[in-house]
């Protein structure tokens, strides 16, 4: 049987500004899909895209070049595959300018 | 021909078993657990919600979820853990005073001597020279001495125990503070003095707590003869694995006895608060819980290589 874990990364949190999320150990894994809800934005011209990265040490980082999940109003998930992405991931959450704050629920669905 | 006792044949099998020899398990093995195999249920806390996260406890909340680490690092790539490559990792945020915590849920089928072994090795985040104040703890590297050692500020072994709502509920802890929080060595292990705040406590007007574990963060007392230096190994991303044996008696309601390495601990003497109220739906609760805590602006990390959780009835 082939092990899958689901982490929470952001369990509803609330940010402000552009932001990162915590680097997560994914050597194990083959597959890995970004689930993100997206709770709240606020803004005269509300907008969230986040980019995925990859790392070879959970220190420096770099996009992964896929196409970013981009938000423009609440409501809606939204997800991305990915694979051939090493050892460790993360998301790069950019606030377009004129949003104000953002509550994310992600998920990181990881598959053997 | 002289022949093998009971005891004496079940020693022989643990000795001869290359995964459990290096335990030493109480007569009932509850689980084994090699992170190599996946999580084994140890998974991320969460304190009690109506189904809106935003009515988590402040302290309940957002306590990371664990890792399986092949334990990598920037400057050698892969240290691995003892046998084969993963381990569970807890981390923290990179922020003063955030914990992570991670819990595996029992129930128990009697109440006796519970023990909890494992095989743990700690980090602070490597941090580029200059991040933070490289003298942390008031001083540099000098080639032995690595200022990421003073980088570590506590983790915490713990139980949740509950005997259902006609008898009572606790909660053992045990820390191994590294540090204070000004970066100063303290390396003692601790016992609370203090209850845990609860959901239902907080709701019922109880302040939300500084430290998850107790009410005030001074509510921890020195453990006699619990002063211990690890084994740091001289820079973050050299990682060396010590033996941990936890036992707790839930006939007394206490802790029995603590072993870190060579260090044995008489924990019996030692109060374990108690709480007054009655919860609901926690009949007998055996909660497992570990967690890491930074004091600075760096991930602090926790990693077990496997666990072994035994006992007596």
């Amino acid at each position: 049987m082939r092990h899958s874990f689901t982490a929470v990364i952001e369990q509803a949190n609330v940010y402000t500004a552009n932001f990162d999320t915590e680097p997560y150990e994914t050597g194990w894994a083959t597959e890995a899909r970004w689930f993100v809800r997206l709770l709240e934005i606020n803004g005269d011209s509300p907008g969230l895209v986040l980019h995925p990265q990859i790392s070879p040490d959970g220190l420096h980082w770099m996009d992964e070049g896929s196409e970013p999940i981009t938000f423009d109003a609440t409501g809606m998930m939204q997800s991305l595959a990915l694979r051939d992405f090493g050892h460790w991931l993360r998301l790069r959450a950019e606030l377009a300018e004129g949003t104000t704050s953002v509550k994310v629920l992600i998920y990181l669905a990881l598959k053997e | 021909m002289q022949q093998l006792s009971a005891d004496d044949l079940r020693h022989v099998l643990l000795s001869a078993n290359p995964a459990l020899s290096r335990f030493n398990p109480l007569p009932r093995i509850l689980f084994v657990n090699d992170f190599d195999e996946g999580t084994h249920g140890w998974c991320e806390l969460s304190g009690n919600h109506d189904n809106n996260l935003d009515n988590l406890r402040k302290k309940a909340r957002d306590l990371r979820p664990p890792q399986l680490s092949n334990c990598s690092f920037f400057d050698t790539g892969t240290h691995g853990s003892i046998s084969g490559n993963y381990a569970l990792k807890v981390s923290t945020r990179p922020v003063p005073n955030h914990m992570s915590q991670l819990i595996k849920r029992f129930t128990y089928v009697a109440k006796g001597l519970v023990q909890f072994e494992t095989y743990f090795t700690y980090k602070a985040e490597v941090v580029e020279p200059g991040e933070i104040d490289s003298e942390r703890g008031s001083r540099a590297w000098d080639g032995n001495y690595h200022p990421s050692a003073a980088q570590f500020g506590e983790f915490t072994i713990s139980n949740d125990v509950g005997e259902g709502e006609d008898g009572k509920r606790y909660h053992c802890a045990l820390r191994y503070q590294n540090t204070d929080h000004d970066g100063n060595f303290v390396q003692k292990w601790k016992y609370k003095t203090s209850l845990q705040p609860t959901t239902k406590m907080e709701r019922s007007g109880t302040a939300s707590p500084d430290d998850y574990h107790v009410m005030h963060p001074d509510d921890w007392e020195d453990v006699p003869g619990g002063y211990q230096a690890l084994c740091y190994n001289e820079i973050p991303t050299k990682i060396n694995w010590h033996y941990l044996r936890w036992v707790f008696d839930t006939r007394t309601r206490r802790n029995t006895e603590l072993q870190v390495n060579d260090l044995v601990m008489d924990l019996r003497d030692l109060p374990v608060p108690v709480y007054d109220e009655a919860y609901y739906g926690c009949e007998r609760l055996l909660n497992f819980c570990i967690d890491v805590r930074t004091y600075a602006p760096v991930r602090n990390f926790l990693w077990l290589d496997s666990v072994v959780v035994s006992a007596d009835w």
